[in-house]
């Protein structure tokens, strides 16, 4: 087993949280005083738009762009937002991270602040992180004390505040734009841009809200350089690590940060103690709930945004969810769209209306109550929900639409059998 | 009624920020620990601290998972049901704790303790199958396990 | 300019226009439910799909989030495109109920139309269907979510466009909610809308519940009366009834909108004490009957007093025919010249308003909705011009700074500053803004007149109570502003404030400005009565001939001072030394009892009219039935009928402008139509304001502006007045309008008394302090005609050392002296 760089999960010892004097031991906050000391907020973001660092929410958007486009003139007070709703199924590293090495994404969420003239920073957290909550909010008083945070600090020009935002649980609020209302103390729902979030977010304000992970790279980029962080991957396509959830049917379900572009046999084999006993690998949803369920072919496929973008799938959050031989993937599907159909927002017909819909379908296939007929409809239906207000619903029926594609034999066979093969 | 000293510390924390309305899943959350569930005068309380209606904060306390409109237990158990736990037993823990307290999903056990409802994934797939008790974690979870853990909150409670 | 083609047509549109917008104007009616021209897009129903196949966008994609640019070609027809909006609509109907056949939306429900247009007819999903509970909303509206499509077009109107807060969207996902928080009455005025806006039937008319379809009903352009604005509706009815009345899109005055005052306003015209037979001394008559009785009686008047003993007084709920009927007849018969306001200060104020009221000045509602700084001088909205406030509103959610100076506790559904000034310092205080806000670089250029007016502002650095802090800020934004508009009112402002506000307006043009005015009257066709009424001729002068003995017969045409007149007593006892009353109305009103001779006349649903509103905008309305009583009331509850004549039963009663024509005996010989032309001829030849009416054709759907200032050379003539009143103790009384309660037509409505609020006194809380008085109190105020008792409401918004009494029907308010508007505060006591 190859050991790999360890970036963000550096010193992680089991239940053990890193201390800001830890951090600071292992070369924390060099990065934050390397950017006020010697950058300028051009400079930062140029670093960080070169490091080809995508963000790691899950739409894989390149950081550096979004930060590019907070107009040099627009209108204060700005706001950096990161987002630790973490609600993907599967995925866990936000919470890994908090657990790990909190001052790590405060020093990102900083930086970041600093290259767009940020006054407030906001950490959203999802309710189920209420000790991840408790963490952050002792740890950034911490680095308050220690001049990371608050007025003048490391005695630069530079004023940043961060508070935490407990979230009141939903899945839609992990969106960007849904989080924004959230935060503004609206229902949550979507908003489509234009005008983007970095134009008018927050109280019509400029914003930029990255993932946990995302703002965890950035001190790094900064102390190492942006080559240094694109060598991290091991194909040309990815940049960095990547921290890889991996649960299901492995022997040791886990958070591994690895370099981006790792084949997935190597993760399920190598650090996930590979399949549980007795267990083949079928197939897999390669980044959480909401991308495709990846066939045994691509068993060997190496893990990066493009490379799963190349086999019609997609990277998301790195959540690997394996499933082996005895796993009904019609009755997984009904699963997640039982997940789906519970966390729509409710704002548009497609997500609303069309995933019970789909729910009920797969529920009756599933029971052996299946009809031939019902297989156009869910094609049609996972077809027409990518015209849904939001990402969430293409999101919804990716499974879906992956379990008709390399699946039909087996959702063919509930009906056939009017059973479930499985059961 | 309000306590002064909760009431106080909201007004305070409200007062604080540039729009009162930012803090309503905090407030939300504060009276629902006060009073155990958001009641409707906790709905409308809310409301009056923060300058918004009462339909305002129901368009939101109606909206999120953590917020209770109807009276719950003690201890709420939110059983997570996604993907990697129904996997890893879901049904058989849910069924374990029904019979244990004698309840129904959604259902409040007699002695007033316990509430149980399903949740969609708590980020513990890690720790599959997992559950959360007024916001704290437990997994992987096992018929033992469980008993352990409800012995120590009935003894606690 | 964008050029976008769609469907193989091009159109050129207006940056900003959304495709959606472009296709209607090509006439592509492209399916929607959350889109709405008065809302605006939020993508929602995704049911307006259609298919970019060149440009920056492609595939399929929601015409109403899109703009149309340069290089799009559009296809509505594409297949992916209807396939899409075929699934939206299955999605739609999954849960509905089809319950069609017991819907009152049923007939003009959007839903049914894209049912059935979108192709989904045959139901595939086999689940169950989700059943929500209904919300009692009070008595206009009727809710049935099993209906709702999850439009939001409900809670973005009532909250975003109509500023209330009662009424939104709760739960999530398919559990998607939209109501109250707890059941009960809703609180905005224009809730009705709601029925209009609602593209099912989730929110219907309750009034109007199981009554019929809309193919079913004679619908008809109308008018609202219910207040000076003159907002377009529809009226509905059915069985010789008026049912129903909705809002009529007019992009001059309401938009797509009405206040319920408006839409359940109607409720006179149908009522079963609805007088519809003449009457003289008690005894029913004939029309004809009736008429030769009072022709008889009137000319014993003549030979023994003289034809001037003999008034007749209008009101401005008349139709233009009837007022100018009025005068024509009283100038042939030699009468005294006749009363149409109730008192002389009012008749002051609206024809100095109507005066000084120029083209370049004058600003029609919706102009109103883009102001970026509104003055509203002594006016309350909410409660005189309810859809008012709403344009207001609309100003706001644009930027504008909406300033009121009033004395009452004005509330508004919007942001904005009051000042509650008393009526004397309305004008000092805005007048300070101004004078603060003007540059003197700006002012150096003025000519002489309106530099002088500008340095008469200064002066007036009395009473008001505000600081000079808010002045300082308004100043700040009128000082930038670029569309101000004045908003002035004429019922409780002082004498000179009409033309004061027009001469602030002027100024503003002059510094630059494209200042705008905009009055609101008292009553709906107060504009053509202000014009047709002489100076210093009011009920109030007619009551004083009455007492002094030189009138002796009195008409009363469509008017009842009762409702009115502050001193009840004094009115009682001059109706009481008549030797003659004769009243023609369409309503059962107070008078009509004590009247010796009676005569039914027609409503503006019968026979349509002409109604000026307060900016002079002429407008006509047809009838919108034929009028008779109501099958309901004729058959028993029976339908049909089992008496059959071949007269339509109750249609006896004639316009008022009618029966008046008849007392000078051209009614007779000429047809209703060639009357009205007859009106309108002799109006133009005879009434100096009119001869720039337009004929009857040339009035196009939306009316036509007539304007008495031709520009504006008059302003600037009109003295500064002093401002403030003399601190003497005593607490000034102001008579004034609610929303509900106080107009006198909507007040038959039983639907809205239901709403109105138990009419309640008003009065600052330094006033109760000082009288040891609370609110909820109950107190009676003793005045020499009487007590008036009700429950005190103890406000802060308002200015000190007054009373607001509301005109309301419900309350015996009128125990005060003419002239009387102040009283001691030892006549305030608590009753316990
Ligand atoms: C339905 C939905 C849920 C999402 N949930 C999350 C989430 O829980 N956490 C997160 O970081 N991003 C989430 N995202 C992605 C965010 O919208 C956004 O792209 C991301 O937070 C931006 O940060 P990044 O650029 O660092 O990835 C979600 C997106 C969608 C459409
Ligand atoms: S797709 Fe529509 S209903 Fe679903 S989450 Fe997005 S906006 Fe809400
Ligand atoms: S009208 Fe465009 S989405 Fe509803």
């Amino acid at each position: 087993m190859e050991t790999y760089p360890q970036i963000l999960l550096e010193n992680r010892k089991p239940d053990h949280i890193n201390t800001l004097a830890e951090y600071e031991q292992n070369g924390g906050y060099e990065g934050l005083k390397a950017t006020l000391q010697q950058h300028s907020e051009s400079d930062i973001i140029q670093m960080i738009d070169e490091s080809n660092l995508l963000g790691r929410g899950g739409a894989a958007f390149p950081t550096g762009f979004k930060l590019k486009t907070v107009a040099t003139d627009a209108p204060l007070p700005r706001y950096i937002v990161c987002n630790a709703d973490e609600m993907e199924p599967g995925t866990f590293k936000d919470r890994v991270l908090i657990h790990t090495n909190p001052h790590m994404m405060i020093e990102g969420i900083i930086i970041a602040g600093y290259s767009i003239k940020a006054e407030k920073g906001i950490i959203f957290i999802r309710p189920e992180y209420e000790s991840g909550a408790k963490i952050l909010e002792r740890e950034l008083k911490l680095a308050e004390k220690a001049g990371y945070l608050g007025k003048n600090i490391l005695g630069s020009n530079y004023a940043l505040e961060i508070v935490v935002h407990r979230s009141g649980g939903r899945y839609i609020c992990g969106e960007v734009t849904a989080q924004l209302n959230a935060l503004m103390g609206k229902r949550p729902n979507p908003m489509q841009p234009p005008p983007y979030p970095t134009e008018k977010g927050l109280w019509d304000l400029p914003t930029v809200l990255s993932n946990v992970e995302t703002f965890a790279y950035m001190p790094h980029i900064i102390r190492h350089g942006p080559d240094w962080f694109k060598d991290l991957a091991t194909t040309d396509t990815g940049a960095g690590t990547k921290i890889f959830c991996i649960s299901g049917k492995v022997n040791q379900p886990g958070a591994y940060e690895l370099p981006m572009g790792i084949r997935l046999s190597e993760i399920i084999n190598e650090y996930a103690g590979g399949m549980l006993n007795g267990a083949e690998f079928k197939a897999c949803l390669p980044g959480g709930a909401s991308t495709g369920f990846l066939p045994k072919e691509h068993y060997n496929i190496e893990m990066d945004f493009e490379s799963l973008k190349k086999v019609g799938n997609r990277l998301g959050t790195g959540a690997i969810m394996v499933f082996d031989q005895h796993t009904c993937l019609v009755d997984a599907t009904l699963n997640l769209t039982e997940f789906f159909a519970r966390e729509s927002c409710g704002w548009c017909t497609p997500c609303r209306e069309g995933l019970p819909y789909i729910r009920d379908l797969l529920a009756r296939i599933e029971n052996g109550d299946g009809e031939q007929d019902f297989i156009p409809i869910l094609e049609d239906m996972g077809k027409q929900l990518w015209s849904a207000y939001c990402a969430y619903a293409p999101g919804a029926v990716a499974p879906l639409q992956s379990l008709l594609r390399h699946f039909r034999e087996e959702v063919e066979a509930h009906i056939h059998q009017k059973a479930c093969p499985f059961k | 009624m309000l306590p002064d000293e909760l009431r106080e510390a909201l007004e305070k924390q409200i007062a604080h920020v540039d729009h009162p309305r930012e803090l309503v899943v905090d407030a939300m959350l504060a009276l629902q620990d006060h009073y155990g569930y958001l009641s409707d005068e906790a709905v409308e309380q809310t409301a009056a601290m923060l300058g918004m209606s009462a339909l305002e904060v129901e368009e939101l306390s109606t909206f999120y998972t953590f917020i209770y409109r109807e009276p719950v237990g003690k201890y709420v158990i939110h059983v997570c049901d996604s993907l990697i736990c129904w996997m890893d037993g879901f049904e058989s823990i849910k069924n374990y704790l029904c019979q244990k307290l004698d309840i129904e999903v959604g259902g409040t056990s007699a002695d007033g303790l316990f509430t149980l409802l399903p949740v969609c994934c708590i980020g513990y797939c890690d720790r599959a199958p997992a559950m959360l008790i007024n916001r704290k974690v437990y997994g992987p979870l096992t018929p033992g396990k469980i008993d352990q853990i409800l012995e120590k909150l009935r003894s606690e409670a | 300019m964008p050029k976008i083609i769609i469907d193989d047509r091009d159109i050129e549109v207006a940056p900003g226009t959304k495709v959606i917008e472009a296709a209607e104007q090509l006439g592509i009616m492209i399916p929607r439910f959350c889109y709405h021209p008065a809302l605006g897009s939020v993508g929602a129903c995704r049911v307006c799909a259609v298919k970019f196949l060149q440009g920056p966008f492609k595939g399929v994609q929601m015409s109403c989030m899109v703009d149309a640019q340069d290089d799009m070609v559009v296809s509505t027809t594409d297949e992916e495109a209807v396939a899409f909006r075929k699934s939206v609509i299955e999605w739609l109907m999954l849960h509905h109920p089809h319950d069609c056949p017991v819907c009152d939306a049923g007939g003009h429900c959007l839903l049914q139309d894209m049912t059935v247009s979108g192709g989904h007819g045959i139901r595939r999903y086999p689940g169950k269907k989700r059943t929500y509970h209904d919300q009692y909303l009070g008595p206009l509206i009727q809710h049935e979510m099993n209906r709702c499509i999850h439009c939001y077009r409900c809670s973005r109107f009532y909250q975003e466009f109509n500023g209330y807060r009662d009424l939104g969207a709760m739960q999530s996902a398919n559990q998607t909610y939209f109501g109250r928080f707890e059941e009960g009455i809703l609180e905005s005025p224009f809730s009705g809308n709601l029925i209009d806006i609602c593209p099912t039937g989730v929110y219907t008319d309750k009034p109007s519940r199981y009554f019929g379809r809309r193919w079913d009903y004679e619908r008809s352009p109308s008018l609202c009366i219910n207040c000076s604005l003159g907002c377009h509706t529809i009226a509905s009815s059915r069985y010789r009834k008026v049912v129903r009345q909705e809002a009529r899109l007019n992009e001059a005055i309401n938009g797509h909108f009405i206040c319920d005052r408006g839409r359940y306003g109607f409720s006179y015209n149908s009522l079963k004490q609805r007088p519809r037979t003449a009457l003289f001394d008690g005894q029913t008559a004939s029309i004809d009957e009736g008429l030769a009785v009072l022709k008889q009686r009137l000319q014993a008047i003549v030979d023994t007093d003289g034809s001037a003993a003999i008034a007749c007084a209008g009101s401005s709920r008349n139709s233009l025919e009837t007022l100018a009927m009025i005068k024509r007849v009283s100038q042939a018969r030699s009468w005294q010249p006749p009363a149409y306001l109730i008192d002389d200060a009012i008749t002051a104020k609206v024809k100095t308003a109507i005066s000084v009221l120029d083209p370049d000045l004058a600003v029609e509602m919706r102009e109103i909705e883009s102001a970026d700084f509104v003055a509203v001088l002594g006016a309350d909205p909410l409660n005189e011009a309810p859809m008012l406030a709403l344009a207001l509103r609309q100003a706001q959610r644009k930027g504008a700074t909406i300033a009121v100076f009033d004395p009452r506790p004005v509330c508004l559904p919007c942001e904005f500053t009051h000042l509650p000034a008393d009526p004397d310092a309305i004008h000092t205080g805005f007048g300070a803004v101004i004078n603060t806000a003007l540059d003197a670089a700006v002012v150096d250029k003025l000519d002489a007149p309106a530099r002088e007016f500008y340095s008469s502002l200064a002066a007036g650095e009395q009473t008001f109570t505000f600081q000079q802090t808010e002045i300082d800020t308004l100043a700040e934004k009128l000082k930038t502003c670029q569309r101000p508009v004045m908003v002035c009112g004429t019922e409780i402002v002082s004498r000179q404030t009409p033309a004061l506000a027009a001469d602030c307006a002027a100024l503003l043009q002059a510094a630059g400005k494209a200042a705008g005015l905009f009055y609101v009257m008292p009553g709906t066709n107060a504009f053509a009565a202000g014009l047709l009424t002489d100076e210093n001729v009011s009920v109030e002068t007619l009551i004083t001939a009455i007492e002094q003995g030189s009138v002796k017969a009195l008409i009363l045409v469509e008017c009842n001072p009762l409702w009115q007149f502050p001193d009840r007593q004094r009115i009682e006892q001059a109706l009481q030394k008549l030797e003659l009353l004769a009243v023609t109305d369409y309503v059962n009103s107070e008078v009509v009892p004590k009247a010796n001779i009676f005569l039914p006349t027609t409503t503006l649903y019968e026979s349509g009219g002409i109604y000026i509103n307060q900016e002079g905008r002429v407008q006509v309305v047809e009838p919108a039935y034929r009028g008779g009583i109501p099958i309901a009331e004729t058959g028993n509850g029976d339908h049909p009928p089992r008496i059959y004549d071949s007269q339509i039963p109750g249609v006896e009663p004639q316009a008022a402008w009618q029966i008046l024509a008849q007392l000078i005996d051209i009614g007779q010989q000429i047809n209703a139509n060639d009357l009205r032309t007859d009106i309108q001829h002799w109006l133009i030849k005879s009434e100096s304001g009119f001869n720039q009416l337009p004929g009857l054709a040339q009035i196009p759907p939306l009316g036509t502006r007539f304007f008495q200032a031709p520009n504006s050379q008059k302003h600037f003539e009109c003295q500064q007045p002093n401002g403030g009143s003399t601190d003497d103790g005593r607490l000034e009384v102001l008579v004034t309008e609610r929303t509900f309660g106080t107009e006198e037509l909507s007040a038959y409505s039983a639907c809205l008394q239901e709403l109105a609020n138990a009419p309640c006194i008003c009065m600052h809380s330094s006033d109760a302090q000082q009288l040891n008085l609370n609110d909820g109190d109950q107190v009676a105020l003793e005045l020499n005609g009487g007590v008036i008792e009700a429950r005190l409401q103890v406000v802060e918004n308002m200015a000190p050392a007054m009373l607001i009494i509301p005109r309301d029907g419900k309350l015996n308010w009128q125990q005060m002296e003419t002239g009387q508007t102040r009283i001691r505060r030892d006549q305030i006591r608590k009753v316990e």
